[in-house]
């Protein structure tokens, strides 16, 4: 091997540390757990990884953008709620059947999505609060919120066809792995070839320079906010989807798994830095680990110690990265 | 009585010598002054004196004893105290917290309040300040803070005590409670050096004068009360000559800004004047005058309380930067690190935050557009990099700055502001930088220049406004005046030249 080429290797993996362990990872746990290495189990951890991986990409424009939403686990809940609930009510006033209210109602979930991260933003804006209180704030009030309109039971005013979003399979592949692909690559996009992202990245990076720059600051902050609530709303159609039923009670605690992923991929929570593809490669490497460990029978709370330290060696590897790369410029 | 000598002290920076063979000596019981316009070689000398900088050679001694410092921890603790001119108070905490900050007295493992109240409280009046212990610091005007400030460093008995421009966000009346503190301190063993930009007021305070220019020590004044005016402003400027600006640059009777009557309550009243196509158009004034304030108003940054802005006949309605930038207007800020630069970002990204709505279509960027928006500035302002990817925060100053003039070249302004264009950037991307404000002049681009470089100002501009105590108070054309004369102007014309 000619010495260049060997130094572009050592510059690629110095670069995708990340990337480069969850190959390793992969290639282990393809020895060791047997049953890993198979198209259905790897399309299953695809179809896991999807509910949070779906705001997840939000999540990532959000932390660019320099603010944080905890409220998404229980924008999952509510959303889902609120499908059933919108779509049990049409049917049982008369208006249309199952089948078909139920469209309506993922409207409605979608849009009071939209309308709670316009709320969140305008708040964080107009009163310049923090967003982590504002959401902390949300998360316990989405919640009990989503109690109340269900009468803290499961409904289960679903039509059959409701459960190709989340459970269908197109030949081999399941239809939520396909909505994580779409959302994987609608964020690609807007993230790296619209004007929109190099906003978002700009606000995040230096938000008074971006201000004196003419960006309409606020406007992209309020964006952002909404994004991610519309993405944990459609997670919530998804989860819904999936088991048949709104509950208040669904995407409790999920914050960390849709943040986790954020933070693998290299956004920094200072805002300015962060990559669609990092995340993507932490929603994965996240499926990977928990499958993994789920067939090697690792122990359900050994894989939340696990989880936990996965993330802190993440900072600790990007941070490394980072040094790395500021040495060698 | 105690004395501070400084023995033959040099420092140098890369690429220049802030300090050249500079011997003086500073007395107890007198207020010893620091003077010397901008780039002298104060500040440095007090941070040699404080410990915040080593001299590269030379000693610092104290009562013939020689002082070293390993941090600017241990020369507190020797007994030098500073009072910067950005306060250092801790807002959220009392006043008796931050003078006994990390000195508190003790009972035990805890903190004894009664007794640090007691010992805060009579800190305060014995240098006859009515400040309450007991309030908190973020409830203080600015004068009370400034107090508790040289209370704080006070209170550590320093040997040698250091003010720097303790008096540039004070009101007049403000000032006078400070002089009588300061003269109250002076009966106390203690070397007070006093470092001002208002030369009016050495004549009020300081018993004697130093005066740096350019890193070298020219002199020293024994006796305030006796000295001349022209004596002190000579000593600082020396006979130095402004360099030449071309004299093609573009002079035309169109005006394409017109501001009038444009007043912030407490910041600027009432400042009115017009700016010509292609004009350069200084603005002079001391540091607190308001033209940094009202150069942020005029491009929509701050809000205003009345007055008018008018940019090519059209008035502006609610100024923002968004729309001051679609009006044709482009403002460089004071503060590069905190206001113009996205730090983590690439130079290519930092050229064309302004212009992004011209460099992309309806959601698209387009890369071709954006990349050559970028190349044409790296090439044309001379943008020192390995590549237009590489990130700014590990460019120099002067290229950062180039960076930020880039970015607003990029969405072809009509009016440029330029705050402190030259702030710490070395001469010649300085000049560089003067060059590109000219060239702007020529293709019929107006600027306004905003620097407490006076000299910078008559160099670069063809005619200067006078900021002072948030009013426009005269205007000059640049090659008619001097610097002394132009200093004296700003300083409030007391002085007689």
């Amino acid at each position: 091997m000619s010495k260049k080429r060997e130094t572009s290797i050592v510059n690629f993996m110095s670069q995708n540390m990340m990337l480069c362990i969850l190959l390793v990872m992969i290639a282990v746990f393809s020895i060791v757990a047997k049953g890993f290495l198979s198209v259905g189990n790897l399309l299953g951890i695809l179809r896991s990884v999807s509910i949070t991986g779906v705001i997840a990409f939000g999540m990532t424009m959000v932390i660019i953008c320099g603010e944080i939403d905890l409220s998404v686990g229980s924008s999952i809940g509510l959303s889902s709620v609120i499908v059933a609930k919108v779509a049990g009510s049409l049917d049982a006033a008369g208006f249309m059947p199952l089948e078909s209210s139920v469209i309506i109602a993922m409207v409605v979930a979608v849009a009071i999505g939209a309308v709670i991260g316009w709320v969140n933003g305008k708040i964080r804006t107009r009163f310049n609060i923090p967003t982590f209180i504002i959401t902390l704030a949300m998360l316990n009030g989405l919640y009990g919120l989503a109690a109340i309109l269900s009468n803290g039971f499961p409904i289960t005013t679903l039509p059959s066809w409701y459960g190709v979003i989340g459970a269908g399979v197109l030949g081999k592949i399941p239809v939520p792995a396909i909505w994580l692909v779409l959302v994987f690559g609608i964020s690609l996009v807007v993230m790296n070839y619209t004007r929109f992202g190099r906003e978002v990245y700009a606000v995040g990076g230096n938000m008074e320079a971006a201000r004196l720059s003419g960006i309409n600051v606020n406007r992209v902050k309020v964006i952002v906010l909404i994004i991610v609530q519309v993405m944990a709303a459609l997670s919530g159609i998804i989860l819904s989807s999936q088991v048949y039923s709104g509950s208040f009670s669904f995407g409790r605690g999920y914050e960390m798994d849709v943040i986790a992923p954020v933070i693998i991929g290299g956004a920094s929570l200072n805002g300015g830095l962060g990559k669609v593809t990092g995340t993507m490669i932490g929603i994965v490497f996240l499926g990977v680990l928990m499958n993994g460990m789920t067939l090697l029978g690792v122990d359900d709370y050994v894989k939340y110690v696990v989880k936990g330290l996965v993330v802190l060696v993440a900072v600790l590897v990007n941070a490394i990265q980072d040094e790395l790369a500021k040495k060698s410029q | 009585m105690s004395v501070l000598k400084i023995e033959k002290v040099n420092k140098a920076f890369p690429g220049t010598l802030a300090l050249n063979q500079v011997c003086c000596q500073f007395e107890s019981g007198k207020v010893n002054a620091l003077v010397g316009k901008n780039g002298s070689g104060k500040s440095t000398l007090v941070k040699i004196i404080n410990g915040t900088q080593k001299p590269s050679e030379g000693r610092v001694l104290f009562n013939e004893k020689e002082l070293t410092f390993s941090s600017p921890a241990d020369a507190q603790s020797q007994g030098i105290a500073t009072v910067y001119q950005e306060l250092s108070l801790i807002p959220g905490l009392t006043v008796a917290e931050n003078i006994r900050m990390g000195r508190f007295k003790m009972k035990g493992k805890l903190i004894d309040w009664k007794q640090t109240y007691a010992e805060a409280q009579e800190i305060l009046s014995s240098m006859g300040i009515t400040v309450n212990p007991r309030a908190q610091v973020s409830s203080l005007s600015m004068w009370q803070c400034q107090m508790v400030e040289i209370a704080k460093a006070m209170s550590s008995e320093p040997k040698v005590l250091l003010l720097d421009e303790p008096t540039s966000s004070l009101a007049q009346h403000e000032t006078q409670i400070l002089f009588e503190l300061i003269q109250e301190l002076k009966k106390r063993d203690v070397i007070i050096v006093y470092i001002s930009h208002r030369l009016q007021e050495l004549w009020e305070i300081c018993d004697t004068c130093h005066v740096l220019r350019d890193g070298n020590y020219i002199g020293a004044i024994p006796d305030m009360k006796a000295a001349a005016h022209e004596e002190l402003l000579h000593m600082m400027f020396g006979d130095t000559k402004v360099k030449k600006k071309p004299n093609d640059l573009m002079a035309s009777d169109e005006v394409v800004l017109k501001v009038e009557k444009l007043t912030r309550k407490d910041t600027f009243q009432d400042v009115s004047f017009e700016l010509k196509k292609g004009e350069v158009l200084g603005i002079a004034g001391m540091l607190g005058s308001g033209r940094t304030e009202l150069l942020r108003a005029i491009f929509g940054s701050d809000m205003v309380d009345s007055g008018v802005v008018t940019v090519e006949g059209k008035q502006v309605a609610k100024a923002s930067p968004e729309i001051m930038k679609n009006m044709g207007l482009a403002m460089t800020p004071e503060d590069r690190k905190f206001e113009g630069l996205n730090q983590v970002q690439s130079i290519q990204n930092n050229l064309c935050v302004a212009s992004l709505k011209k460099l992309s279509g309806r959601f698209f960027m387009k890369r071709g557009k954006e990349e050559a928006a970028a190349a044409k500035q790296m090439e044309e302002l001379q943008i020192k990099a390995s590549g237009p990817e590489q990130s700014v925060m590990s460019l120099s100053g002067g290229n950062q700055q180039k960076v930020i003039v880039g970015n607003w070249l990029n969405t072809d302004p009509k009016i440029m502001l330029f705050d402190e264009p030259s702030r710490g950037i070395d001469v010649n991307a300085k000049q560089q930088i003067f060059e590109i404000i000219w060239k702007l002049s020529k293709k019929g681009v107006s600027s306004i220049v905003v620097s407490s470089e006076l000299e910078e100002l008559l160099e670069v501009c063809q005619r200067i406004l006078i900021m002072r105590g948030g009013r426009i108070t005269g205007e000059i054309m640049a090659d008619q005046i001097q610097i002394s004369q132009l200093y004296t102007t700003c300083m409030g014309g007391t002085i007689e030249v």
